[in-house]
């Protein structure tokens, strides 16, 4: 079996099938069945979130330690980037954790992206590649094949009107903002700085390019972080919160 | 096929026309902007009629296109017209086209069908008369009499007037898509659909005649349009089965299963033809089967050539041709092949790309 077959046997035809089965149940509607999709990927991704959303409470409970830190050893920054290294290592975060959950659904948009385009079949081969990959299903072969519309969108193609694209932007740049932990020097707070502008930025981009199903799909993701981070950690997180570094310029 | 020559469109969207005697290509005509070719040529005297998935319909003279003259010209009669695009939906031409004695009939991927006047290309039905059938319309239109018979992927067979293009009063709904063009024998309609059945229904009924298998569905889709002789169905499945089924009852005959180089059943993508008291069929994987039509008996055909992996080492997904004796098949690699069915041999292949 071709690597290829595992990716397909494992996560792409599930993904694909699950996919056409919800939007039979949701009355042909496909975009319902992506934002449904997106919920239960984040509901089985939960322990990981879970385990973000404790380590970024713990660093917001963190900062008036930090910015002690900061007074005692603003002048040396090898010497507060130390310390402060130590503090998050004795309280067991990563400042840099956030990213992990986006990286563990990495597969999930591969599988995503395959599966709209396969459901939606732009052209004949698409449809007849779709043939060999869904199940047996009743459920299934009774919702092929699947209607592209969703409210102004066509989930095959890319959103013409840039809505979605300032959507995924905008709701990816608060999240990120909510669970990214200030800086501890004025290098990696431009690296900081420029990571929490570049994400939003290319996936903007992104579902310029992409089909707007899958742009769906990051919309409601960032959508649902956003949400379960607030009641999470109580409250907007870093979003409302200056850098220390920047407090003692 | 037409006057010993075959007419090809490529994946890669050109037009070939190939020298069934000689084996030779006689001329080809790339369309452009570059586009791709899923319809069949069909041929009237001396135009050839194509669709793209650019959304074109062209009519190609042969005298013209074997001078390489600049296209359109007028003088040869012939023509191009552009399918209208509408709310940004796609206008592609991906169902074979059918003709009548004046007309061409077009199903175009934004939902509706269209008549063209097969001498100037002029359309024959006023666009405000002209239904949105479904969201996308693959299938192609049949014609019986004065009426058009329309297949959708969302599972509705529709009877439009040749004349106006007006929806009539009969029309059947089904609970799945149709994956395949309809096929009308003695006043009944028989087409596959997503259900994983194949279905006879009567013009003017509102409930199947029959459905086929009569107890589980088969193992995947009827994509390809089933074909009909004396009473006996034959149609090809995703699942790589031939299945024979008596037009009257929905009774299987016979099956026959079609195979992988690997010994696997290989789907079924290519109508199936009949060449003399012989059916022929090739499936996905490159195999040509000759089979009888009564017993359901089937040989491959070898290909010592190539080092006989499968007939021919490519898919085969592109209707075949039948024409005195020999079969024409292109493959998804732009080569076609002439297959002698009384010889069981395979030709050498017939590069369809400019370069070959």
């Amino acid at each position: 079996m071709s690597p290829g077959d595992i990716w397909y046997l494992i996560i792409g035809n599930p993904v694909l099938n699950v996919l056409i089965a919800l939007s039979h149940l949701l009355s042909g509607s496909f975009g319902l069945a992506i934002i449904v999709l997106t919920i239960i990927v984040r509901l089985i991704s939960w322990p990981l979130t879970k385990r973000q959303l404790n380590s970024s409470k713990v660093m917001q409970d963190m900062q008036p330690k930090i910015q002690e830190l900061q007074k005692k050893y603003g002048k040396n920054q090898q010497k507060l980037q130390q310390e402060m290294m130590k503090l998050y290592k004795e309280a067991g975060v990563n400042p840099l954790g956030c990213l992990w959950p986006m990286l563990v659904q990495f597969p999930i948009w591969i599988a995503l992206y395959q599966a709209i385009m396969r459901a939606l079949a732009t052209t004949p081969e698409n449809l007849l590649d779709l043939a060999h990959r869904l199940y047996s299903w009743d459920i299934v072969n009774q919702a092929i094949p699947l209607s592209s519309k969703f409210l102004w969108l066509d989930l095959g193609q890319p959103d013409p009107y840039w809505i979605l694209a300032i959507i995924v932007g905008g709701t990816m740049w608060v999240q990120q903002k909510m669970t990214q932990a200030p800086a501890v020097d004025p290098r990696q707070q431009s690296t900081s700085r420029m990571m929490l502008l570049m994400m939003p930025l290319m996936f903007g981009f992104l579902t310029l390019m992409f089909p707007s199903g899958l742009a769906l799909y990051w919309a409601v993701s960032n959508i649902i972080g956003i949400i379960t981070q607030y009641f999470f950690t109580g409250g907007w997180g870093y979003l409302k919160f200056r850098s220390p570094f920047q407090s003692t310029q | 096929m037409h006057d010993g020559i075959a007419y090809v469109g490529t994946v890669d969207g050109r037009v070939v026309a190939i020298n069934s005697s000689t084996q030779s290509k006689q001329w080809d005509y790339t369309i452009t902007p570059a586009t791709t070719i899923y319809t069949t040529p069909i041929v009237d005297g001396d135009l050839v009629y194509i669709g793209t998935y650019s959304g074109k319909i062209l009519a190609l003279n042969t005298l013209a296109r074997s001078q390489d003259l600049p296209f359109p010209q007028a003088r040869y009669s012939e023509w191009e017209w552009d399918c209208p695009i509408e709310n940004a939906k796609s206008n592609a031409i991906v169902a074979d086209l059918a003709m009548s004695e004046d007309a061409l009939y077009v199903a175009s991927s934004n939902g509706r069908v269209y008549s063209l006047d097969k001498g100037s290309g002029d359309e024959n039905w006023k666009r405000e008369d002209i239904p949105v059938l479904a969201e996308k319309l693959w299938t192609s239109p049949v014609i019986q009499g004065n009426t058009l018979y329309v297949s959708t992927f969302d599972g509705y067979i529709y009877a439009l007037s040749a004349e106006t293009g007006e929806l009539l009063d009969w029309s059947f709904e089904s609970e799945a898509g149709f994956a395949s063009s309809p096929v009308i024998y003695e006043d009944t309609i028989f087409l596959g659909s997503f259900d994983r059945y194949l279905y006879a229904v009567k013009i003017g009924g509102d409930a199947p005649m029959w459905k086929f298998p009569q107890e589980k569905p088969a193992g995947n889709w009827f994509w390809a349009s089933p074909i009909i002789n004396e009473g006996i169905v034959y149609a090809g499945c995703l699942d790589g089965k031939l299945y024979a089924i008596s037009a009257e009852t929905g009774e299987e005959l016979w099956q026959f299963e079609s195979k992988d180089p690997r010994g696997k059943p290989a789907p079924i993508v290519s109508p199936p033809v009949l060449i003399g008291n012989l059916l022929v069929v090739a499936n996905e994987a490159g195999n040509v089967y000759v089979i009888n039509p009564e017993t359901g008996d089937g040989e491959r055909i070898k290909n010592r050539e190539n080092g006989d992996k499968s007939t021919i080492n490519a898919q085969i997904r592109a209707p075949l041709c039948a024409h005195e004796g020999l079969v024409y098949i292109r493959d998804e690699d732009n080569r076609l092949y002439v297959v002698d069915i009384d010889k069981r041999e395979v030709s050498e292949p017939i590069s369809l790309t400019t370069n070959e």
